[in-house]
């Protein structure tokens, strides 16, 4: 916690002003266009999913709905903790975002760690190859998979960020890539509703 | 990230040495000049293997029942051809080349927002285009540039391998687009309102989202394909439950609005060269400029016009017909504002103008071509002949490369300082004309009278316009290596251009050629827009930028 607080009016903070716009509107378009990916595969799901066979398919496995609704509430507090450590640092207050920011790299690993052993559970009951579950596994292992991966990434990328802060990257005044980091954790989120309902509740 | 990258203004005038170094300077360059000419110079590359791969087609098809090549390697042979011609060749040149090179400097700009992000795009061109050749070793892809499955199922390894190239290249072009969107949004100089930015400028601030938005959506059917073929995962192989269509949905929701990536650009192109060489104002800049937006919005909204033989729900055929028809219509809307721009101008036709007039008639009549296929009925009839061939290929050669042509003549004096010959140039614009109408308007007879597309071997009473359009073929080959000698021979021998060989309006002229490292001394302010030809230069503040002006490249 060395210089979060030290301000200073130097080329790089000039610079730093000058570029912020540039991120975030970079940052905003790279997430326009992961949701064209995220719906595309969304499509070919529905699109499978109406192609006349009846979902799930006959001897397909059955996803466990409750273990993914644990799973949801893990990732949506998750969201939440996020939401307090970015406040916390609004306020000023180091430690506490520190500890929000672990509780929810925490969060994010158990909801990593929950797809883990619901897919290990999807796998054994199958009896088959990954492959062998049909349009079944072409959907749904590809787009949670691919969910999974951009959770794997922000926790990456959040415990990147806690580090940052820790190294003293950010000031209290100057903290866009936290917001984006916050963004980007929010956007997963909202991705988990949308393939929660489509594949747990429709 | 540099400082030169940094809006105008304050800091903005803080500027950096240039890297020195040939690695720096011109291998891992983040200067998005030397990007732009390493994309033109990559393209270039792959336009020759491409253009010899087309060749080989033609030599297969002058005789009947073939006998140059086996079938399954020309199945290879002209799906390799088409990827290239789309992936590695239009879509890089028109973008991530003239893209690159140009509109930072039309803003006033010094230089793309993120310029890292820029060498990371260029980056992956190169090895996607390595592997989409090296996919030969291993068999190539061979259900055409499209891939449609269930065939490409059956490919052979290198379909995998064609998978994750264009994968690759479309990474890339995502990447170019964010970044050229931001750029465009946030880095304009001062006074360059959107009512003022060159046309070029506009056709690529509609291109960024396409390019952003529809190449994410092949992506993901390019992952869908690789999946399946790699672990048997069924999206597409019917009897395992998958869908053929899907593919083409997923495929065509990309590829129709990279149709307009691959032409948008060129109607900026164009739209610089006409008003310059004709001495006038263009005609209808705003009708130009948000016509650019319509066709890009209804781009999105016709790709399954290339279904209507597959299968596809019937009542969905009518919609997309019409929306499809409609596009017609701003695309009429520029070409009679250019035709306009003409009208009782006093016209110079130098080489990037004969290029640009012969753009209008030959996509003019590629356009037309489209209108009929658009139609259902006469699409029931045509689809799959060589009709769709001669009109795909009159809207991306006589179209696009045209276009790309006559931005190399138009632009390479500011890329190099050097005028190329006009001599030369106007020997290979003749020949390409030539060339290209005697290659391609035969196909358009041969595919009415019901020649299919794709075939190795073929109904010998079309040998004879077959032999027409391969004996044109090598004319128009002549033409385009005409026009790469031109370009190797005045990188050397060529005269000096100065900094304004066409007393162009535009930003980019009024400054050294080749322009410096950082692009100018100090970013200038615009004040009206680039083309008013009788009145003074709309720009302050570019007093100083002639002072000491940098050897023209290759000067000793």
């Amino acid at each position: 916690m060395s210089t979060p607080l030290t301000h200073g009016h130097d080329e790089a903070d000039q610079l730093y002003i000058e570029t912020r716009e540039l991120r975030v509107q970079g940052f905003l378009l790279f997430m326009v266009s992961d949701l064209v990916l995220f719906s595309s595969f969304i499509f070919a799901y529905l699109y499978l999913r109406n192609s006349g066979q009846g979902w799930p398919p006959a001897g397909g496995p059955h996803v466990d709905i409750w273990l993914a609704a644990m799973n949801s509430v893990v990732l949506f507090g998750s969201g939440a903790t996020m939401h307090f450590a970015l406040e916390n640092w609004k306020h000023r207050n180091f430690i506490k975002f520190a500890n929000w920011m672990m509780a929810t790299i925490v969060l994010g690993c158990l909801f990593l760690g929950g797809q883990g052993v619901e897919y290990v559970s999807l796998y054994t009951k199958d009896h088959a190859s990954w492959a062998g579950s049909g349009i079944f596994g072409a959907s749904f292992f590809t787009l949670t998979g691919m969910h999974g991966f951009h959770v794997f990434v922000g926790v990456i990328y959040l415990i990147t960020l806690l580090l940052q802060a820790t190294a003293g990257k950010y000031t209290f005044s100057r903290y866009t890539g936290l917001t984006l980091g916050t963004l980007y954790w929010h956007f997963v989120d909202v991705i988990w509703v949308v393939l929660f309902s489509i594949f747990y509740l429709l | 990230m540099a400082v030169a990258a940094v809006h105008a203004g304050g800091i903005a005038d803080h500027i950096h040495p240039e890297p020195q170094g040939f690695v720096r300077k011109y291998l891992f360059s983040i200067d998005h000049k030397i990007i732009g000419i390493q994309y033109l110079i990559t393209a270039g590359v792959f336009l020759v293997l491409g253009g010899l791969l087309a060749e080989l087609i033609r030599v297969q098809l002058m005789n009947a029942n073939g006998g140059f090549m086996t079938p399954d390697t020309y199945n290879e042979v002209y799906s390799v051809h088409g990827s290239t011609m789309v992936w590695l060749v239009i879509i890089p040149m028109l973008t991530g080349g003239f893209g690159n090179f140009v509109f930072p400097l039309q803003i006033g700009a010094r230089d793309v927002a993120f310029p890292w992000l820029n060498m990371l795009s260029f980056w992956l061109f190169p090895p996607a285009g390595l592997m989409l050749y090296g996919s030969f070793l291993m068999g190539a892809p061979a259900a055409g540039w499209t891939e449609y499955p269930p065939m490409s199922l059956q490919g052979q390894a290198g379909t995998s391998m064609w998978c994750a190239a264009i994968f690759l290249v479309g990474v890339s072009s995502t990447l170019t687009g964010i970044n050229f969107l931001v750029t465009l949004l946030k880095m304009r100089a001062p006074g360059m309102t959107y009512t003022r930015m060159p046309l070029f400028c506009w056709a690529q601030f509609v291109t960024a989202p396409l390019l952003m938005i529809a190449t994410t959506a092949l992506g993901a059917a390019l992952a869908a394909l690789f999946i399946e073929r790699q672990f048997g995962v069924p999206f597409f192989d019917p009897t395992k439950g998958g869908s053929p269509l899907l593919w083409q949905h997923m495929f065509w929701f990309y590829s129709h609005p990279a149709v307009y990536i691959m032409i948008l650009p060129v109607f900026g192109i164009v739209s610089e060269v006409f008003p310059t060489f004709a001495r006038k104002p263009i005609f209808g800049y705003k009708m130009i400029a948000f016509s650019s937006c319509s066709i890009a919005i209804l781009g999105f909204m016709v790709w399954a016009h290339h279904m209507f033989t597959s299968g596809m729900a019937p009542f969905l055929q009518l919609p997309f017909m019409v929306l499809t028809m409609l596009i017609a219509i701003p695309t009429g809307i520029k070409i009679f504002s250019w035709v306009a721009t003409l009208w009782g101008g006093k016209i110079h036709f130098s080489t990037a103008m004969l290029f640009a007039i012969g753009f209008i008639a030959t996509f003019t009549l590629g356009g037309i071509t489209g209108v009929f296929l658009a139609a259902v009925p006469f699409d029931l009839h045509a689809h799959g002949t060589y009709f769709i061939v001669a009109h795909l290929h009159y809207v991306l050669v006589g179209g696009s490369l045209m276009g790309i042509f006559s931005g190399i003549y138009f632009w390479y004096p500011k890329m190099t300082g050097r005028l190329m010959s006009e001599k030369l140039g106007k020997w290979s614009f003749w020949l390409f004309f030539i060339g290209f109408n005697g290659t391609f308007l035969p196909m358009h007879n041969m595919g009415l009278l019901g020649m299919p597309r794709r075939v190795a071997e073929y109904d010998p009473q079309f040998q004879t316009l077959n032999r027409i359009a391969s004996s044109f073929s090598f004319v128009m080959t002549i033409a385009i290596l005409l026009t790469i000698i031109n370009v190797l021979y005045s990188i050397k021998k060529g005269k000096r251009a100065g900094h304004n060989p066409w007393n162009a309006r535009t930003l980019e002229w009024q400054i050294p050629s080749p322009p410096h490292y950082y692009n100018f001394k100090h970013i200038p302010s615009v004040f009206a827009n680039p083309y008013d030809f009788n009145e003074p230069l709309p720009y302050r503040g570019l007093e100083e930028e002639l002072t000491d002006s940098p050897a023209p490249m290759g000067a000793h």
